[in-house]
C-alpha cells in the first residue's frame, strides 16, 4: 500500500527467518504424532533438533517464539556475528536429527497402520474447506504460494514442492519429512546469495531512526515522535497480501482510511480452515484415527479461535 | 501566462478588502504587498472571468475567490493545504517565516502564498519539487538550532514543527556544530513562560499584542542567531490577553504557566463549550482528561470572541475541579450527613409541600446556571412551589476590561432574565431577599445555585433564622455552609445546554464528561423533587426540557437546540485518542483517579 520496497538483505534474512521456523514447526509436528502414538524417542529426536533452531532465533531475535523482529520496511537489527556458521552447523545436525526420526517411524509397523488411509480428504473437499500448505499439497494439489505468487526472494532459489497422493495422515506426516529437507536447502541457498547492505529502508516516514539521531538530533527525536504517536501514514485503500506459512497460507486483509492506525485487519489463518475440515476426515472411521489426524493437521490455538 | 494577470490587478480590484473575506490589510508591523506592475502600454487589460471576483487556477484547479484574499486560504477552498507558521488569518501579515512559498507564474522566484495577493489569471502551484525542496530547506534551517525538546516540551503532539517535518522534511539532521543557546525559561508574565530556544520568530505573539490586545508588551530584541523574542526592559507581559500567545505560538516557545507539565496532550481530549468565566460567554474547548478538566483552548467564534480568550476566563475552569460539592447532605454546619438522592428528595419535599405556596418560601437563582437548569428549576418553583418571584443570585460583580472581559462575572444574566419573565416571574436583587429574612416575611429559601452576589456581615445570622434552607451547589460557599439540605450540582463541563450572553447570543455546549460523584445538573435536582411531588412528566435530558419550555420564553422560541449544537471537532491535538464506542471519552474511569503514567 506504501509502494515500498524493502532492501534485498532484509528479503534474504525474512527468507532465513522463515524457513527456519517452518523446520521448527514441521519437527514439532512430526515428534509430536510419534509422541501420541506411542513413539515417544521420536518426539525426543525432533524437540531437540527444534530446540536448536530455537536458540539460534534467540540469538537473532532475542525471543524463543514470539520473536517480534519483523518492522514495516525491513527488520529490526542485521544478523549478530558468526551466526550463519552456527545456522550451518544446526543444519548438519538437524539433518542427522531429522534423519533419526524419519528412520525410527516412516517404516514403522506400528505407526504405518494408525496412519495410512486415515484422515483421509479428498482433494476436492480440502480445496472447497480451503486447506492449504502441507494439508492441501497431500491431496496432490500443487499450491504454495511461495511458487504460486513468489514474495521475497523466493523466486531466486532453486527448491522442489513435495506432493502427496491419497490426502490421508500418512502423506500430510510425508509432506512435512521432506519440506524439512527443501527449507534446509533453501537455507543454505540463502546464506550464499544473501547481499550486504541495510536490513531495513531509511525513510523516517516509514523506519524509525536510529537511537543516535532520536537523542541527539530535534529531526530525529519528532521523526521518532511522530511514528510512536501517528503511526506510518498509509495512502487509504485496502490490500490483501499472504505468505507460505509452515502450515499454510497465513493472509492479511488490511484497509487504511489514509490514517496512522489502520482501518480493518483481518488474519486469514490456515489452521481455521484445515479444522473446520476435520469433521470430514473422521466421520464414520475410529475414534482412535481421530488423534493421528488431529496431529497431521497440526492445529494451533491462537489461529482457530476466530 | 503572466501578462493578463498583471493587466487585471492593474484594473484595482486586487488589494481591496472586502468585509468578510479574510483580509490581509497591512499595518503594523506588516510589510505592505508591493503594488501591481502597470500593464504594457499598447495593450488593453482583458475583462476578469468572473467581474466582481478574481479567478486563479491552485495546483490545476480554477479557484473563484474575492477580491483580496489570501492565497492561503484560497488554497484551502480548493483543498491545497499550504504550511505556514507566521501566518494568521487575524493578525497583519509578516511573511517571515518563509514556510508559505509557493510558484505562482508572474514571478520568477518562489513568493510568500500569505503575502501574496491573488491576482486574475494567475497560475499557482503548491506541490512542484522546487516547492517541496524549498520546505525542506526551511524546515532545516527552524530546526539548526531547536533544541531536542520533544520528550519534556508541552508543545508536543500540537507541534507544528513535528507536524511539517514530518509532512515535509523527514530528513536527518546535517548540523555538525553545536546549536546556540539561549534563555531557557524566561517567565515572561503571570501566565506565559517562553523557551527562547524553542522560538521560530514567527512574531505572531508580538504581532497580537499589538494588533488585537493592543498592550504592545512583546518585542524582537537582538540579530541573527541571538535575535530573540521578549518583554521590554522593567515590564512584563501582564496583559489580560496574554494567553493567547501561548495559543497562537505555532511550537513549544511560550507555554502557559498554569498548564505547564500538567498534561501530556494526547491524553487529552476535547469538548466544545463555552466560558463560564463572564457574561461575554466566548466559546471554549474544554480539554479534559477522565473526569477532570485541564484548560480552555478558544474556540472560533466570529460574533464573540474571534479567535480569544482573556485569561481571567482561561483561569476559570478551576472550580469546576476543586472543592465540589460532591453528595447531598443534610444538617447545618457540623451536624451535615451525606444521605442518598432518593432520600434527600423525599425529606425536601416534606418539608416543602407545607409551606409551598405561601410567601414564606422564597426562590433564589444563579445566572452561573444553564437555561435549561432554570427553565425547569423556575417552572417547577412558579407551578409546585407557587413562587411569583425570584431573587438573583450569582457571582459578585468584578472588573471589566477593554477587550472581551465584562464586569458580570456570571455567564447566563440574559438568559435569567428572560426565562423569568417568560414564566411570569418577577427578579428581585439579592439584598431584597436579605432584608425579607430580617423582617421575617421569607422563613425558607430554595436557592438553585450556590453562588451570592453581596456577602455583607449579618449574613450568617439572617441565614441561621431561616427555618429551611435547600441549596443546590456545584462548590461549597456561605449559602450551603447554612443549608439544611446541599445538593451538589453539575457545572457546564457535565451537562448539556445553552447559555445566553450579554449581547442576547444563546449558544450550546455539549458535556465534556460525566457528572462528578452525585451531582447532577439543577434541572435533574427539579425534576426530581417534582417527582416527589408527584407530577405526572418530568424530563429526562437537557434538550426535552427546552423542548417543553422554550415555546412559553418568546426570545428562545426559535432556537434551535438541535441545530445549534456546535461539531465535536477535534482541533488537532486537541485529542487524538477518539471516544470508545459506548462514548466515554478517552480516558475515562469509572472509578478514582486515571491511572496513566505521566498524568
Amino acid at each position: 500500500m506504501l509502494e515500498l520496497d524493502i532492501t534485498e538483505r532484509a528479503k534474504y534474512i525474512r527468507v532465513i527467518g522463515s524457513e527456519l521456523h517452518r523446520i521448527a514447526d514441521h519437527l514439532t509436528c512430526v515428534g509430536a504424532i510419534g509422541l501420541e502414538l506411542g513413539g515417544f524417542t521420536a518426539f525426543l529426536y525432533g524437540i531437540e533438533a527444534r530446540e536448536l533452531i530455537i536458540d539460534r532465533t534467540t540469538e537473532l531475535t532475542g525471543a524463543r517464539l514470539t520473536t517480534s523482529f519483523g518492522r514495516v520496511g525491513g527488520l529490526d537489527r542485521d544478523l549478530p556475528e558468526g551466526w550463519t556458521e552456527k545456522v550451518l552447523k544446526t543444519l548438519d545436525k538437524i539433518a542427522i536429527l531429522a534423519g533419526e526420526v524419519d528412520a525410527l517411524l516412516t517404516r514403522n509397523r506400528i505407526f504405518v497402520d494408525r496412519m495410512k488411509g486415515t484422515g483421509v480428504i479428498t482433494a476436492i473437499d480440502a480445496m472447497d474447506f480451503g486447506f492449504t500448505g502441507p494439508c492441501l499439497r497431500a491431496c496432490g494439489v500443487n499450491y504454495d504460494v511461495r511458487k504460486a505468487h513468489p514474495y521475497w526472494v523466493y523466486d531466486q532459489l532453486n527448491f522442489d514442492v513435495p506432493l502427496g497422493e491419497n490426502g490421508d495422515n500418512f502423506d500430510r506426516y510425508l509432506m512435512r519429512i521432506e519440506e524439512i529437507k527443501q527449507s534446509e536447502r533453501m537455507i543454505r541457498q540463502a546464506f550464499q546469495q544473501i547481499p550486504e547492505g541495510p536490513v531495513i529502508v531509511g525513510d523516517w516516514r516509514i523506519a524509525l531512526p536510529p537511537k543516535p539521531e532520536v537523542y541527539g538530533t530535534i529531526e530525529g527525536a519528532m521523526a521518532h515522535f511522530k511514528l510512536i504517536m501517528e503511526g506510518i501514514q498509509v495512502p487509504a485503500g485496502e490490500l490483501y497480501h499472504s505468505t507460505e506459512a509452515a502450515n499454510g497460507e497465513l493472509g492479511w486483509y488490511l484497509v487504511s482510511d489514509g490514517g496512522g492506525r489502520p482501518y480493518k485487519v483481518h488474519v486469514r489463518a490456515p489452521g481455521f480452515a484445515i479444522l473446520s475440515g476435520i469433521e470430514r476426515m473422521v466421520e464414520g472411521r475410529m475414534l482412535a484415527d481421530l488423534i493421528p489426524t488431529f496431529d497431521t493437521i497440526n492445529m494451533i490455538g491462537g489461529e482457530v479461535e476466530q | 501566462m503572466s501578462e493578463p494577470s498583471e493587466k487585471t490587478a492593474a484594473k484595482g480590484e486586487g488589494g481591496k478588502p472586502v468585509p468578510g473575506a479574510p483580509t490581509n490589510v497591512p499595518g503594523g508591523t506588516g510589510t505592505k504587498p508591493p503594488p501591481p506592475a502597470p500593464p504594457p502600454a499598447g495593450k488593453p487589460p482583458a475583462p476578469p472571468k468572473n467581474p466582481g471576483f478574481v479567478t486563479l487556477t491552485i495546483d490545476e484547479r480554477e479557484v473563484v475567490v474575492k477580491p483580496g484574499t489570501n492565497m492561503i486560504e484560497a488554497a484551502k477552498q480548493v483543498g491545497s493545504e499550504i504550511p505556514y507558521y507566521c501566518y494568521h488569518p487575524r493578525l497583519t501579515i509578516a511573511a517571515n517565516c518563509r514556510m508559505c512559498l509557493v510558484e505562482v507564474s508572474n514571478a520568477p522566484k518562489l513568493v510568500p502564498a500569505c503575502q501574496t495577493p491573488v491576482a486574475e489569471g494567475l497560475a499557482v502551484k503548491t506541490k512542484t519539487e522546487v516547492v517541496k525542496d524549498s520546505h525542506r530547506a526551511v524546515l532545516e534551517f527552524l530546526l539548526l538550532n531547536h533544541p531536542v525538546d520533544c520528550a519534556i516540551c508541552d508543545q508536543a503532539g500540537e507541534c507544528k514543527l513535528q507536524d511539517y517535518y514530518m509532512q515535509h522534511d523527514f530528513q536527518p539532521s546535517r548540523l555538525d556544530d553545536r546549536k546556540v543557546l539561549r534563555h531557557k525559561r524566561k517567565a515572561l508574565g503571570p501566565l506565559v513562560v517562553l523557551d527562547q530556544e524553542r522560538c521560530i520568530l514567527c512574531t505572531r505573539c508580538v504581532r497580537f499584542m499589538n494588533e488585537v490586545a493592543k498592550e504592545p508588551q512583546l518585542g524582537v530584541f537582538g540579530r541573527g542567531s541571538h535575535e530573540r523574542i521578549d518583554v521590554f526592559p522593567g515590564s512584563s507581559l501582564d496583559s489580560n490577553y496574554s494567553g493567547n500567545t501561548v495559543d497562537i505560538c505555532p511550537v513549544g516557545a511560550l507555554l502557559s504557566r498554569d498548564f505547564r507539565f500538567r498534561a501530556r496532550a494526547w491524553f487529552l481530549s476535547t469538548s466544545p463549550s463555552v466560558c463560564s468565566g463572564c457574561s461575554r460567554g466566548c466559546s471554549t474547548w474544554i480539554d479534559f482528561f477522565g473526569q477532570e478538566t485541564y484548560r480552555y483552548r478558544p474556540r472560533e467564534n466570529e460574533q464573540i470572541n474571534k479567535s480569544w480568550l482573556c485569561d481571567q476566563g482561561r483561569l476559570s475552569y478551576k472550580y469546576l475541579n476543586r472543592d465540589r460539592v460532591l453528595a447531598p447532605a443534610l444538617g447545618r454546619g457540623s451536624d451535615a450527613q451525606e444521605i442518598g438522592a432518593a432520600e434527600a428528595m423525599k425529606w425536601a419535599w416534606g418539608k416543602l409541600e407545607p409551606i409551598a405556596r405561601t410567601p414564606k418560601l422564597a426562590v433564589l437563582a444563579s445566572p452561573l446556571a444553564s437555561n435549561e437548569d432554570l427553565m425547569f428549576s423556575l417552572s417547577f418553583a412558579k407551578e409546585a412551589l407557587g413562587a411569583s418571584q425570584v431573587y438573583l443570585g450569582g457571582r459578585p460583580p468584578g472588573e471589566a476590561d477593554h477587550y472581551l472581559m465584562t464586569s458580570d462575572k456570571n455567564p447566563n444574566r440574559r438568559g435569567l432574565e428572560w426565562i423569568a419573565r417568560g414564566l411570569g416571574l418577577a427578579t428581585k436583587p439579592f439584598e431584597e431577599v436579605l432584608s425579607a429574612i430580617e423582617a421575617g416575611s421569607v422563613r425558607a429559601l430554595y436557592a438553585v445555585g450556590g453562588e451570592i452576589p453581596s456577602h455583607p456581615p449579618a449574613i450568617e445570622s439572617l441565614l441561621q433564622r431561616l427555618e429551611l434552607l435547600i441549596v443546590q451547589a456545584i462548590n461549597p460557599g456561605a449559602l450551603s455552609a447554612f443549608a439544611d439540605l446541599v445538593l451538589p450540582v453539575s457545572p457546564h463541563s457535565e451537562d448539556e445546554g445553552t447559555f445566553t450572553n450579554l449581547d442576547g447570543i444563546t449558544q450550546r455546549f455539549r458535556a465534556a464528561y460525566p457528572s462528578r460523584g452525585a451531582s447532577q445538573p439543577h434541572w435533574k435536582w427539579a425534576a426530581d423533587l417534582a417527582r416527589a411531588a408527584g407530577h405526572a412528566w418530568v424530563p429526562n435530558s437537557a434538550g426535552e426540557v427546552f423542548g417543553e419550555t422554550a415555546k412559553r420564553i418568546p426570545e428562545l422560541a426559535s432556537f434551535d437546540w438541535d441545530g445549534a449544537a456546535p461539531l465535536r471537532q477535534l482541533w488537532p491535538g486537541g485529542g487524538p485518542l477518539p471516544a470508545a464506542a459506548d462514548g466515554r471519552p478517552a480516558g475515562y474511569r469509572e472509578f478514582g483517579r486515571p491511572r496513566v503514567r505521566g498524568i
